[in-house]
């Protein structure tokens, strides 16, 4: 059993699983992060970014200045902006037969895999994870293609050019596998590959394994999976959540007695405890619009979103903030929103059970009926008459590089009054403000992640009780800024398999085991044996049948009515020989003593043995070994005695 | 004793002996004997009064058949009668006494076993107790056995009741100006010290003494070790005697008791069990506390007791040890040392900062500390305890202390640090202990209250910016609770208010203040937004403080900005859906105008707004305490502005308010009416003859339920150039009467009472001034009021009988003399019956006595209809 590690950042996986005969890809990730080393894509022209001055190094030599443009002490990429893709040269992709995707964040990276690559497997997902899932690839596309950048930049990445660049350009790794954003035709036909399964439900793969999705709490449908074969389990631990938020509450017990869990997707702010930070979102939100300022919060069109708009929905009284309109600007904000409230099946209990009062389950609607909460595509259209301050816009994308927000971003960046507040965890709210110094607006930092911290997992695990664990490297030690914490990571015994970035694991337990079927006309025909009470033994003649890694046993058939025919045929014809019986028990010594000198055999010399005794016949000169698993007898030129004594030893063994 | 109730008593004894399962309820006896002995104190004797008492005891004592919470009830009311010498030969004749103090009767009766009985045979020997010649009847009786096995009875009431009594009988035997083997003590001495009753023979009565006690001594030292982890209760029962003992004894029975169990105690002290470290420094404690009088040195062998409780134990139980000492507040420099050393030491460990250098006796601890400090469970309760005692340590004398105050705020603050992940452990030896502490909400509270503790000690004002850096690093930090930010928020309170010089606050750490505290009242926690609200109104509350250019200046205004930061931020708070933060606000915002009322500014638009925001409080909350608040916001505007009168806005509100107050639904509003009325009354008549102010009055009298003002008010009154007369006339019109009398008839009690006691010392000023003015009261319109035909109106109404003679005229209003009124209403009785509790009549010893008799015939009914077997289903 391999496990294949192609990106090495821990909340967006992309492993490849191969368990007897299947290889399996949980997850793909893509990693947004590179594109933080790009310029804003603006959606009117900003005469602040088009005038940036080019990057000119000290000694002259190169001539990037196109390409690379300078702000506040920071270059950047003039171009648009580039992903880093899961490793593609570690294995064939076209060999995977199928993937697992375990929340709508983990698939960003589908069509770079299903697409051009021979693949030609079957996706599955939940229904939430494949709807949310394209809204948000929907949405990214939209991003790129509607401001269209005509520069392709590749000139620095060159290698020798780019080990002159600054910080941290140069030391951005693997810049040639950058892909720019697909398109809206990679997206359909990579998520028309995708099967829909619900929670606990039991997908066979070609009979080998069967896998199975089970809630994980951390996001509308999302989920973690179990891989197992019939006498072996593997655990897949995505994303997952013990905080009661709105999706259904993860389901624990399931993960037990696995001999493999492949942990990833804990939460990258383990010292930001989600309630005090939706606290800070909150406060700092009605401090700003108190005091007469506009707030921004960049983030994704789903997920923490939901759960920030019902905080702000009890919070909005309390605040008084109940004239203060609020924004959301998405491509696919209408959707979102709408999506969220059909998928009851998803959601927690309570959610659920307002379905049938009938209310929608979040509360969102009633902001918006009240017009509290308005949404719009873009900020073209009819937003820019409806646009009143001072106000609340929730909008993408987190990066700062694209999107709204970047409109936002150079609107009120230069007022003190504003505030920008950063809840989505994935990115370093400083280098998403890098190209926008020198910046007045106030910032909040208040990360929102809830998925499992250290202290729960460690919980977890003590639980669920698997046998090896497997996980990022990264949480196999603490944060780097924070080299005390010693409780901000993974202390397991046995200590956990660490991976990175183009890992090959080999995942340390071996198949010991395999289940046959017998059909019943066989199975009666048996003649059980007991050899002691309650274990009963018998001999199987048949035909092994493997087919879609299913083994049955069958009976053999009989020989067709043998025309008499050619002779020389017959020897082939032959019934087949019937196998020697089965002996067990052991030869008991006394007895066996006594009956060789019933036979005349008198002169014994028995020696003790590690494994039993040795009978030295010394006038035969022949040896009998009667050991525990055997019993030799060593008799030269005389067959007439070895007979004798095999039919001696024999009457004291069981035949089956 | 009234003479119907002497009347009742035969028959309700006989009720009470039939049988006692018809009493009304459980607590009737009680009830019954708590009225025998308030009678018996009043001097009277019960069975002269009740001859029928001593029939009941004897047929209860001597009955087969009797209840045994009537026999127990029979033991105490016994003891209560033998408590006095005539009562005690009286019931010796009748030979009750020996049967109803005889153990092995109830045993044979087989009640013994239950301890109702039981807990009646100590109390009734206990109470009996008195005079010598209970005593030699106790000694006689050879009650002294049993009553030590009570000791360790398997109830607990019994055995505390137990001890209670051989403490009693100790004390007895050995009263405190005694010495235990001077058989030439004096009258005063050998008698009682109780009743002071002369002892009749008193070398017989020592001797009883001396074997009493020899046998007490001896018990106490044959049952103090344990034999067996099992025994520990008995042992624990045994030290808490003995620190009982202690704590009374005299100096020569404390030796007499030392030397008989000095050597247990040095066996159990070095026995390391921790359930024992309590009880045993109560021993100790007890010991010295009673070292007194012309012994002022304790006693060596407690001396060396608690060196050892100090030095050989576990550390918990060191902690623990040297807690109980420090409390003791016992001037023994080395132990104080000592102790103080042991409680840093968990702090020492924790912050690595070096408290207690050069400290070896302690330091011989600190491996064993170290392991116990990684378990999470302890770790927390001993650094919580050694927070709770670490500001005592900082008051203790500067060459007895091990360290100087600054340094231990130094270390609560490094713990507060680590407490909420602001820091790193110095030492990597202390991850695991780190680990116990990062995130702990009990911890950080225990160090806030320390912190804010330490305000108060000498010597730490040079920590106050450390202290401030950090409190602000907790009110801004996200995860805080709101207990932890409550708590931060009290401690920045003290330490600001201590130190009278401010000019150390950098602008940077005055402007993170104003960030944290603007963020905070927008928070989404309500206690939070409440404890913010509250630290802007004691802020504002605050004396003032010195500036860095020597001046004098606001404290609020110096690390705030004042009002023009706090005012707008309250305004806001005034619109909080939670109750509690409104009335917070509205409080804190007569805090922070209280100073310009002071001075006697002139409303600006602001409080105009304010006050019109706070009259639809007023009328329009539905929650009583932001109503409430909106009355003592009024009554601190009212005291403390010095002309209220030369005060539209105020004097305008006020009407309003008092309209609206006396109209409210809640009490406590109302009553918080009364007293702005109250204030007004005084505010016009102090200075008019007759009329008396009203704590002079009634001094002492608030209702115990009633929120009680905070300050006392201080009245600004004007030159008396005005008539009584005038001045009423404004009252009247200020709506004053009406508040009054619709208090008066309110259907809460202290409403009425309060609106009554005003009312009188109105009639007092009234009739009461002196006539030489003009025969104002009957003609001056001013002095009249209108009366409505509805609510209290009306009942005032049918109080003066006046619907006759309205009839005929228009029946909503009548207007009638305020003299007339105040005259005819007979306050007088009407507060006599006010001042009564609600239930007085119910709780009266004849009621009581009714009530038996009543519940007893009910019963006998009942038999009688059982007896029938006439059984009634009901469904």
């Amino acid at each position: 059993m391999k496990l294949y590690c192609l990106s090495g950042h821990p909340t967006l996986p992309c492993n490849v699983l191969k368990f007897k005969s299947t290889t399996i890809m949980l997850d793909c990730g893509l990693d947004t992060t590179s594109v933080l080393n790009f310029l804003p894509l603006p959606l009117v022209h900003s005469p602040r970014l088009s005038k940036l001055p080019g990057w000119i190094p000290k000694d002259g030599t190169m001539n990037l200045e196109k390409e690379l443009k300078e702000c506040a002490g920071r270059v950047f990429v003039d171009s648009q902006p580039e992903f880093c893709l899961p490793e593609r040269e570690l294995l064939d992709l076209s060999t995977i037969d199928v993937i697992l995707i375990s929340n709508y964040h983990c698939m960003m990276a589908l069509p770079y895999i299903t697409e051009h690559t021979g693949f030609t497997g079957t996706v599955y997902a939940t229904e939430p994870t494949l709807q949310i899932g394209r809204l948000l690839m929907e949405e990214l596309v939209n991003f790129m293609e509607r401001v269209p950048k005509a520069q392709s930049a590749t000139s620095w990445k060159n290698k020798d050019m780019q080990r002159m660049l600054p910080g941290p350009l140069k030391d951005a790794v693997d810049v040639w596998t950058w892909k720019r954003c697909y398109g809206m035709q990679e997206v359909n036909s990579a998520l028309s590959r995708v099967q829909l399964v619900g929670y606990s439900q039991k997908v066979e793969l070609f009979g080998a394994v069967q896998v199975s999705p089970l809630s994980s709490g951390y996001s509308l449908g999302s989920s973690n999976w179990i891989i197992q074969s019939h006498h072996e389990k593997v655990a897949y631990v995505s994303g997952s959540s013990l905080l009661t938020t709105h999706p259904q509450p993860m389901d624990q017990s399931s993960l037990k007695n696995s001999d493999v869990l492949i942990l990833t997707g804990l939460t990258q702010m383990p010292t930001a405890n989600p309630d005090g930070m939706l606290g800070e979102f909150c406060s700092n939100l009605a401090m700003t619009i108190r005091a007469g300022g506009n707030v921004l919060v960049p983030c994704y069109s789903s997920g923490v979103i939901y759960d920030l708009l019902e905080c702000l929905y009890q919070f909005i009284d309390s605040a008084n903030l109940g004239t203060t309109p609020f924004y959301f600007i998405s491509p696919v904000a209408n959707s979102s929103l709408e999506f969220s409230q059909i998928f009851a099946e998803w959601l927690c209990h309570n959610k659920q059970s307002k379905v049938y009062l009938p209310e929608p389950p979040f509360p969102h609607a009633e902001l918006i009926q009240t017009n509290k909460l308005k949404h719009y595509p873009s900020i073209h259209g009819d937003f820019s008459s409806d646009f009143r301050q001072p106000c609340v816009v929730f909008t993408g994308h987190p990066s700062l590089r694209f999107g709204d927000v970047v409109h936002f971003m150079e609107l009120w960046g230069k007022s003190g009054l504003n505030t920008i507040i950063f809840t989505e965890p994935d990115f370093s709210y400083l280098d998403a403000l890098a190209p926008y110094q020198p910046l007045a607006m106030k910032c909040v930092y208040c990360p929102i992640d809830t998925r499992l911290n250290f202290h729960q997992v460690a919980k977890l695990l003590k639980e669920v009780q698997p046998l090896h664990v497997v996980c990022p490297e990264q949480y196999t030690q603490p944060p780097m800024t924070q080299s005390h914490r010693s409780d901000l990571m993974l202390e397991l015994q046995p200590p956990p398999m660490p991976y990175r970035r183009c890992s090959v694991l080999n995942l340390p337990f071996r198949r010991r085991y395999e289940r046959v079927y017998i059909l019943p006309e066989l199975a009666q025909s048996l003649v059980p044996t007991e050899v002691k009470p309650g274990v009963s033994i018998a001999t199987v003649s048949a035909v092994l049948h493997s087919k879609d890694n299913k083994h049955t046993l069958q009976s053999v058939p009989k020989p067709p009515p043998v025309p008499p025919t050619k002779k020389r045929k017959r020897v082939m014809e032959e019934p087949p020989v019937a196998p020697k019986p089965l002996l067990s028990g052991a030869v008991p010594l006394e007895a066996f003593l006594a009956t060789l000198q019933k036979h005349g055999i008198t002169e014994v010399k028995v020696e003790e043995t590690a494994d039993g005794h040795i009978l030295h016949l010394q006038a035969e000169d022949t040896l009998i070994q009667l050991e525990e698993d055997g019993t030799h007898i060593v008799c030269d030129n005389n067959e007439p005695l070895r007979t004798t004594l095999r039919d001696l030893v024999l009457r004291f063994l069981q035949k089956l | 004793m009234d003479e119907e109730c002497v009347s009742l008593l035969p028959r309700v004894c006989d009720v009470l002996a039939a049988s006692g399962s018809s009493l009304p309820d459980d607590t009737s006896l009680e009830k019954l004997l708590d009225w025998f002995s308030a009678v018996t104190k009043s001097g009277v004797s019960l069975l002269e009064v009740s001859p029928c008492l001593l029939g009941f005891i004897s047929s209860v004592v001597s009955s087969r058949a009797s209840e045994s919470s009537i026999i127990s009830f029979a033991l105490k009311l016994i003891g209560l009668v033998a408590a006095a010498e005539d009562g005690f030969r009286a019931l010796q004749e009748t030979s009750v006494l020996d049967l109803a103090f005889d153990p092995q009767h109830w045993r044979e009766e087989g009640l013994w076993e239950d301890p109702c009985i039981r807990i009646g045979w100590i109390h009734g020997f206990s109470t009996m107790l008195q005079h010598r010649q209970a005593f030699s009847f106790f000694v006689r009786a050879d009650s002294i056995k049993p009553l030590l096995q009570l000791q360790t009875d398997t109830s607990l009431f019994v055995a505390s009741a137990a001890s209670q009594m051989l403490t009693q009988v100790l004390m007895f035997c050995h009263p405190l100006s005694s010495g235990f083997n001077e058989t030439e003590v004096d009258n005063k001495s050998s008698s009682s010290s109780i009743t002071g009753l002369k002892c009749p023979n008193a070398t017989e009565s020592d001797h009883e003494s001396a074997a009493v006690v020899t046998e007490i001594l001896e018990f106490l030292k044959r049952r103090m070790l344990p034999k067996e982890p099992s025994q520990l209760h008995q042992s624990q029962q045994i030290l808490k005697l003995l620190a009982s003992i202690l704590s009374q004894a005299g100096p020569s029975l404390q030796n007499k008791l030392l030397l008989t169990v000095g050597e247990s105690l040095e066996e159990l002290v070095a026995s390391n069990y921790s359930q024992l470290t309590r009880p045993l420094m109560d021993v100790i404690l007890a010991g010295y506390s009673s070292v007194g009088g012309d012994v002022k040195v304790p006693d060596p062998i407690l001396s060396r007791l608690l060196s050892v409780m100090l030095n050989q134990r576990e550390p918990p139980d060191l902690i623990h040890a040297a807690a109980a000492f420090l409390c003791s507040g016992h001037d023994n420099r080395i132990h104080m040392e000592q102790s103080a050393g042991i409680l840093l030491l968990p702090v020492d460990i924790i912050t690595s900062l070096t408290l207690l250098e050069g400290n070896f006796t302690v330091k011989e601890h600190q491996l064993s500390m170290m392991e116990q400090l990684k378990n999470k469970t302890s770790c927390v309760s001993m650094i919580c305890i050694s927070l709770k005692y670490i500001p005592k340590i900082t008051l203790m004398a500067p060459d007895c202390r091990p360290c100087p105050p600054a340094s231990v705020v130094g270390a609560v603050l490094s713990l507060l640090r680590l407490c909420s992940g602001l820091s790193p452990p110095s030492v990597a030896g202390c991850v695991t202990v780190f680990r116990n502490v990062t995130g702990s909400g009990k911890v950080q509270k225990c160090a806030l209250e320390a912190l804010s503790a330490l305000s108060s000690s000498p010597e730490v004002k040079v920590m106050l910016v450390e202290v401030f850096t950090l409190l602000i690093e907790y009110l801004n930090h996200p995860d805080s609770d709101p207990t932890v930010l409550q708590k931060s928020y009290q401690a920045l309170l003290k330490w600001i208010g201590v130190c009278s010089n401010l000019s150390s606050i950098t602008n940077q750490l005055k402007q993170d203040l104003t960030q944290v505290v603007r963020k905070r009242v927008c928070d989404m926690r309500w206690e939070v937004r409440d404890s913010t609200v509250e630290f802007l109104g004691h802020l504002a509350g605050l004396p003032a403080c010195s500036t860095e250019d020597g001046g004098v200046c606001d404290i609020s205004q110096y690390v705030l900005g004042g009002c023009c930061f706090t005012t707008p931020l309250l305004m806001e708070a005034l619109h909080d859906p939670e109750s509690y933060v409104r009335a917070s606000a509205i409080s804190a915002l007569a805090q922070a105008m209280r100073n310009s009322w002071r001075q006697g500014a002139v409303p600006t638009k602001e409080q105009a707004e304010i006050v019109t925001q706070l009259l639809e409080i007023l009328s329009q909350d539905t929650e009583g305490f932001a109503r409430r608040a909106v009355l003592q916001f009024f009554i601190t505007w009212f005291s403390s502005y010095p002309s209220c009168t030369s005060s539209p806005l105020l004097m305008q509100s006020v009407r309003s308010v008092l309209l609206q107050g006396c109209a409210d639904l809640d009490w406590e509003v109302k009553v918080h009416t009364l007293d702005l009325a109250e204030l007004l009354m005084d505010q016009a008549f102090l200075g008019q003859h007759g009329y008396t102010k009203g704590l002079e009055s009634h001094p002492a009298q608030p209702h115990p339920y009633a929120v009680t003002a905070k300050q006392a008010y201080t009245l600004h009154t004007h030159s008396g150039t005005h008539t009584l007369s005038s001045d009423l006339d404004g009252l009247v019109k200020q709506g004053l009467l009406s508040v009054l009398l619709s208090g008066l008839f309110d259907c809460d009690r202290p409403v009425g009472l309060k609106a009554c006691r005003l009312l009188i010392r109105l009639k007092d000023a009234l009739l009461l001034r002196p006539q030489d003015t003009t025969d104002a009261g009957k003609t001056d319109p001013g002095l009249n009021c209108e009366l409505l035909s509805q609510g209290w109106a009306h009942e005032i109404r049918n109080v003066l009988g006046m619907e006759d003679r309205t009839s005929g005229t228009d029946a909503h209003t009548v207007t009638i003399n305020v003299c007339d009124l105040v005259k005819c209403l007979d306050l007088e009785e009407r507060l006599d019956v006010l001042t009564r509790s609600s239930d007085h009549f119910y709780n009266s010893p004849r009621s009581l006595l009714q009530d038996i008799l009543t519940a007893g015939s009910a019963h006998a009914q009942q038999d009688s209809q059982l007896k029938e077997e006439v059984i009634v289903d009901c469904y």
